[in-house]
């Protein structure tokens, strides 16, 4: 199929704008008689709250307003209904250092941080528990009541019989595998803007990545009807999983608004990121695998110890994923999983690309190395023994509607060089793989609902042949209001440059937001609905003007085509040159273009829009928590990673990168490699640096992008970028999820290739020169005994 | 105390009064409405706020204005003459060199003051002159091509 | 917005008014000149002057120059200016190589080498070089000029033998005899943007058959509250002859000429181990200058 936007390599609509320095992000806005707020945090990983005594800090000059939970209010909120347990404000207790106790509005920045400082909070301590294993031992306090073993949601599947095919296995390897906490660390810190304007209307503009599930949060929490609060996302600098649920500061900046009576802007630093940003759980998990000698995957037990942090966010989500995403690419008949979130005294984790399945696939395609290597197999072999095809159905009833794995496998194998490289390498070299599959959205929203999960109307402009998108939906860094825009262009038959899109604010419909990479597949689906009926409603007018059938009309690149020849439209011609007098550019030459037959239909009819809404159709098994993992599309990848290693002081350096990544379609071309990239980028920094460090009072170690390291531009190789697409049937235009799926095999991928390198097996993240280097002093120090 | 200093901001001169603790950033934020240059951290880990001072690319965040007094400065603001984009804009336009653009005026000021300098640069390099600059979204890659391009674009 | 506390600013015009602002303030002034450690600092509320004396206006401070058998290096020398200069380049390539890894390129066009050795951060990049060089530098006070070896200046984390009134204003380095070579190396976790988990600068002359090691300089960094001599190496090579196995041997040495603790960046058994590792290589590489090599 030929396609005249799409498939192509056109720029970001907002691209411009970006390289200018003219695109506005949150903290960029300012409103007149605006105030600051700023929040006052806990010191203390587990305390009861006995006083908080904020008279002095009211007496500063300009101070404007102060609260505490006596005004923040006791409504709790959360991501899912079913674990709802934060208040805007701690009323009793502080559950881990940061945790929001009281906030200020004064009339700049500087004031609201003395006032702050001027606060006295009392507190009586209480037993903290900084890991798992800790907060897991009887006899503790409880971190929320209502859960006495500190357990925030606990996940037991089998499908198949698991003891029975361990029995009949030839190879059985068990292994462990964690990381630590980890961070999105986008680089434009969240902020936010609120104005609670004269009528009682609350308008929040925040860096979020659901205005939707945002504006929910703030109607309910500050007990307003959600038609009077609307939610605005303007350009934002990353996003990446942390920003996609409500955070309190966006509920402390409206409240501040509606006491105060002006707007209030306020924004993290670059340590409050660190400490309110729900991004990657801490995993432990204990795998077993089990295959016959031919190499053919029988069974695989997964038990997984997560680390929560004080409250729930998207945890009882991440919990499922972190068994529900190693049932494909490989044919899997057995599985059992037993996921256990816990409650720590450290800032909540939540949702980050590749939710809740990254450590679990690197432990996975970790053990899969293994047993190729004891049968004697090579890894990719190993693999396309077992890969799935288009139609098949995992264990946990997750349908590959298309699924092109196994041309990943061999695209990654057949770039990267694999067959002349495995078995060759110099020591100190080696060469690893690995490979994924990955939702495209979730099949559930998070809250219980038949609510569609993207709507999107496009409106046709009364004069000049454009049109308007509107989308709730949310352009975050990775590129979809260009994908909708082309999207649009392509169904209506429009130029890319006629169509301009307009998203990310509540007043444009629902849109459930980016995350779980839902937008292309989802929202796309509602663009392209919304637009073919609003190309229906125009070719309808203009059948009626020309008396040709609607059938026989198309528009293609901005003009009417007309299959049996075009009719006389001088009249149209000339009531438009007339409309249009003084008009240096009227329209000539023998095709009718779209302006002026769209100038006809508005005549007609005054108003046309075209509405479009998507919902999936139910999805999945009928056992508990069968919708986690349930989607309409899965995306699936491969990487091949090289690596040297030297010896002398355990440092790595990944050398190259082959990523293959099915999705489906490529809407764009160039931003579908951008996401391969980044995705690919994320998983060598999460692989090689990446962690969030507390000292023995829970205290945040390295808050700063100084010691919280992302690779910087000597530390990351070029990829080999190599789109994969199967043609999705369930996604418009047969594409499917791209911006999370290629972190999953990067990281194994770099492990194995260390292995192979160095003749080391790390099973703990990250993989740092140091952790290579005393594995291979002890392996020595073992030879020699 | 507030003071009077003298900028020179993409070849406009200012007075401003400012106080001693008010970062460059800041002032060219705050005080001036040039919202291009952004704040990643604060203390010079990320190079979102870097602005082009005296012919070199530095952390604005980690100059106190009042030390940029009688300084040249460039910001994002300045790389474009009206609509027309800078080479190294258009490259990295065209080649998906930008995602979500916070990095983005940085990059491109880094990048423009390194071809200045050095017209025909090797990846290495590219890659050495831009290693203060810290992105999430690309992994680099698309915005070295943008450099590459840019170089060729302007020597022809 | 990460924010500044209040203070207030001076610019000084020359170096007698430096000094006679900071004879007034005492502990309450400190002298900025690039701000990259300063101003963090500050933002990090690790420090609180009332106020900064600037020295960045002050002309002659910076610049590089040969003078009688010696590289004198004004104080406020940008970093950057370090890394590409060719006269440094071409006699002190490891001071070069050590100027090009600091911090970020961004960071290098406002550090400064004055700063860099009044902050005497435990790992900081341009001391070990220096002190591998022989480096000594002048401070100059209202009371006159002093002049001290790096040893005899540092004392620990942040702190040197600098009185209140007193400015640095120069680094004076001895051309380098011929048959020496030398070389840094920083461990770091990236390429760039890091503040060294171990460094060690290794500097040796041999004697004109370029076979018997005549003089050694080991300089460990991050392994102590400041840059420290490998004593025990540098006994181990001088009179030695210049082979691999003496290299390896000597620098398995360096463990015990140091104690480093275990912190955010690293473990102290890796450090040590690390320490004996970089000795190796920068031998080896110092080796290779004395060869003819170029090694930066």
């Amino acid at each position: 199929m030929k396609y005249d936007v799409l498939n192509t390599r056109l720029p970001r609509v907002d691209a411009r704008a970006k390289a200018t320095g003219d695109a506005r992000y949150t903290d960029d806005l300012s409103m007149p008689h605006m105030l600051y707020g700023a929040i006052l945090h806990s010191p203390l990983a587990h305390a009861k709250i006995l006083n908080i005594d904020t008279s002095e800090a009211k007496k500063l000059p300009g101070v404007k307003e102060i609260i505490t939970a006596k005004e923040a209010g006791p409504i709790k909120f959360g991501v899912s209904p079913a674990r709802y347990d934060e208040t805007i404000l701690c009323i009793d207790k502080v559950r881990y250092v940061g945790d929001e106790v009281a906030a200020v509005a004064a009339v700049d920045y500087e004031t609201a941080q003395k006032a702050l400082s001027l606060i006295r909070v009392d507190y009586e301590e209480l037993p903290r528990y900084l890991n798992v294993f800790d907060a897991m031992k009887e006899g503790g306090v409880a971190i929320h009541d209502d859960h006495p073993n500190n357990i925030s949601a606990e996940v037991h599947n089998e499908f198949g019989d698991i003891e029975k095919a361990f029995a009949e296995c030839d190879i059985v390897k068990e292994g462990t595998f964690s990381n630590k906490k980890q961070d999105g660390a986008f680089l434009e810190p969240q902020a936010c803007l609120a104005n609670y304007d004269l009528n009682g209307n609350l308008t929040l503009y925040s860096s979020t990545q659901s205005v939707h599930y945002v504006q929910r949060t703030l109607a309910m929490v500050l007990n307003m009807p959600v038609g009077k609060v609307r939610v605005v996302k303007p350009y934002v600098g990353g996003g990446f999983g942390p920003k996609a649920s409500a955070n309190s500061m966006e509920l402390i900046c409206c409240l501040l608004s509606m006491r105060t009576g002006r707007p209030v802007k306020m924004c993290f630093s670059r340590e409050e990121v660190f400490m309110h940003s729900r991004a990657r759980h801490q995993f432990f998990h204990e795998l077993k695998v089990g295959a016959k000698k031919d190499g053919t995957l029988v069974a695989v037990q997964n038990k997984c110890y997560l680390d929560g942090g004080a409250y729930s966010s998207f945890g009882i989500a991440t919990v499922y994923y972190a068994g529900s995403l190693l049932t494909a690419p490989y044919k899997l008949p057995n599985y059992k999983y037993d996921g256990y979130r816990f409650y720590t005294n450290k800032p909540t984790s939540g949702a980050q690309r590749g939710h809740g399945s990254v450590v679990a696939r690197a432990c996975m395609e970790q053990l899969l190395d293994e047993i190729a290597e004891d049968i004697g197999m090579d890894p990719i072999e190993l693999r396309l023994k077992n890969i799935m095809e288009k139609d098949d159905v995992t264990c946990n009833y997750f349908n590959m509607s298309s699924l092109g794995a196994r041309e990943c496998l061999e695209a990654v194998r057949d770039g990267s060089d694999w067959k002349s490289k495995k078995g060759t390498l110099p020591k100190g070299k080696g060469i690893g793989m690995a490979a994924a599959f990955y939702v495209s959205g979730a099949g559930y929203s998070i809250y219980r609902s038949e609510t569609y999960h993207a709507t999107a109307m496009v409106k046709l402009a009364e004069d000049g042949g454009t049109v308007d998108l509107y989308t709730a939906s949310a352009e975050i860094g990775q590129g979809s209001d260009t994908t909708f825009t082309l999207i649009a262009a392509e169904a209506l038959g429009l130029k890319y440059e006629d169509v301009h899109v307009h998203s990310g604010d509540t007043d444009f419909g629902i849109d459930l937001g980016a995350y779980s990479s839902r937008q292309t597949l989802m929202t796309g689906h509602a663009v392209k609905r919304a637009a073919e009926d609003l190309k229906r409603q125009i070719l309808d007018v203009l059948a009626a003007e020309f008396q040709i059938p609607a059938g026989d009309m198309d528009i293609k690149d901005s003009y009417m085509v007309f299959k049996n020849g075009t009719p006389d439209f001088s009249g149209i011609r000339t009531k438009y040159i007339k409309e249009h007098r003084g008009w240096v550019d009227q329209p000539e030459g023998d095709r009718l273009t779209f302006r002026e037959a769209a100038r006809i239909v508005y005549l007609k009819k005054g108003v046309i829009v075209g509405g479009g809404a998507y919902k999936p159709d139910e999805l999945g098994g009928t056992f508990k928590g069968a919708a986690v993992g349930t989607s309409p599309a899965y995306s699936c990848s491969a990487v091949v990673a090289e690596v040297t290693v030297d010896e002398q002081t355990g440092q790595i350096t990944v050398d190259k990168l082959t990523d293959a990544h099915d999705c489906g379609f490529a809407i764009n071309r160039t931003n579908v490699e951008g996401q391969m990239q980044g995705s690919v980028y994320m998983g060598l920094g999460e692989t090689l640096f990446e962690e969030v460090k507390f000292d023995e009072k829970g205290k945040l170690l390295n808050p700063t992008l100084g010691e919280y390291r992302i690779p910087t531009m000597l530390d990351m190789p070029n990829v080999n970028t190599i789109i994969v697409e199967s043609d999705e049937p369930n996604g418009p235009y047969g594409a499917k999820e791209v911006g999370e799926g290629a972190i999953l095999p990067t990281i194994p991928a770099i492990v194995n290739a260390v292995y192979n390198a160095v003749g080391v097996r790390i099973n703990e993240l990250p993989v740092t020169a140091e952790r290579v280097f005393m594995a291979l002093k002890e392996k020595n120090e073992k030879g020699k005994e | 105390m507030k003071r009077i200093i003298r900028l020179n901001v993409n070849d406009n001169d200012y007075e401003v009064a400012v106080q001693p603790n008010q970062t460059l950033t800041q002032v060219l934020r705050e005080e001036l409405n040039l919202l291009g240059t952004k704040e990643g951290c604060g203390i010079g880990d990320c190079g979102a706020c870097t602005v082009i001072m005296d012919g070199r690319p530095v952390n604005s965040c980690l100059v106190l204005a009042v030390q940029a007094s009688g300084s040249k400065i460039e910001t994002i603001e300045g790389v474009a003459q009206g609509h027309k984009l800078h080479p190294v804009q258009e490259a990295f336009v065209n080649l998906g060199a930008i995602q979500c653009g916070f990095c983005t005026p940085g990059m491109v000021l880094t990048a423009k003051n390194l071809l200045e300098n050095n017209p025909n640069p090797t990846e290495q390099e590219i890659r050495k002159a831009m290693s203060g600059n810290l992105c999430r979204c690309t992994g680099y890659q698309k915005i070295v091509e943008a450099v590459q391009e840019a170089a060729a674009q302007i020597k022809s | 917005m990460q924010l500044l506390p209040k203070f207030e600013y001076y610019e000084a015009e020359d170096i007698d008014s430096a000094c006679s602002l900071m004879s007034r303030f005492q502990s309450d002034g400190k002298i900025i000149a690039g701000g990259t450690d300063v101003l963090v600092n500050l933002k990090e509320g690790k420090i609180h002057p009332a106020n900064l004396i600037s020295v960045s206006k002050i002309s002659g401070l910076s610049g590089i120059m040969e003078q009688d058998s010696h590289i004198v290096i004004g104080s406020h020398t940008l970093v950057s200016t370090l890394a590409e200069d060719r006269l440094i380049k071409g006699e002190f390539p490891m001071l070069a190589k050590a100027a090009s890894n600091l911090g970020s390129p961004l960071i290098r066009n406002r550090a400064t080498i004055g700063g860099n050795i009044v902050t005497a951060r435990p790992a900081a990049d341009l001391i070990p070089p220096l002190m591998a060089l022989g480096a000594t530098i002048e401070l100059k006070s209202l009371d006159g000029t002093r002049n001290l070896t790096l040893e005899e200046f540092l004392v620990g984390p942040g702190q040197t033998t600098i009185r209140n009134d007193e400015i640095l204003t120069k680094v004076i380095l001895p051309e380098t005899a011929p048959y020496s070579g030398g070389d840094y190396i920083k461990l770091g976790h990236r390429k760039s943007l890091e503040i060294a988990i171990v460094a060690v600068a290794s500097f040796i002359k041999l004697d004109k058959d370029g076979m018997t090691i005549q003089d050694a300089k080991v300089i460990l960094s991050a392994v102590a509250p400041k840059a420290i001599h490998a004593v025990s190496v540098e006994k181990a090579l001088i009179g030695a002859k210049a082979t691999a196995e003496v290299f390896e041997t000597a620098a398995l040495k360096a463990i015990s000429d140091c104690r480093p603790i275990s912190d955010i960046r690293g473990g102290s058994e890796y450090r040590r181990d690390m320490v004996a590792a970089l000795t190796r290589k920068t031998l080896l590489k110092a080796f290779k200058e004395v060869m003819g090599e170029k090694i930066f």
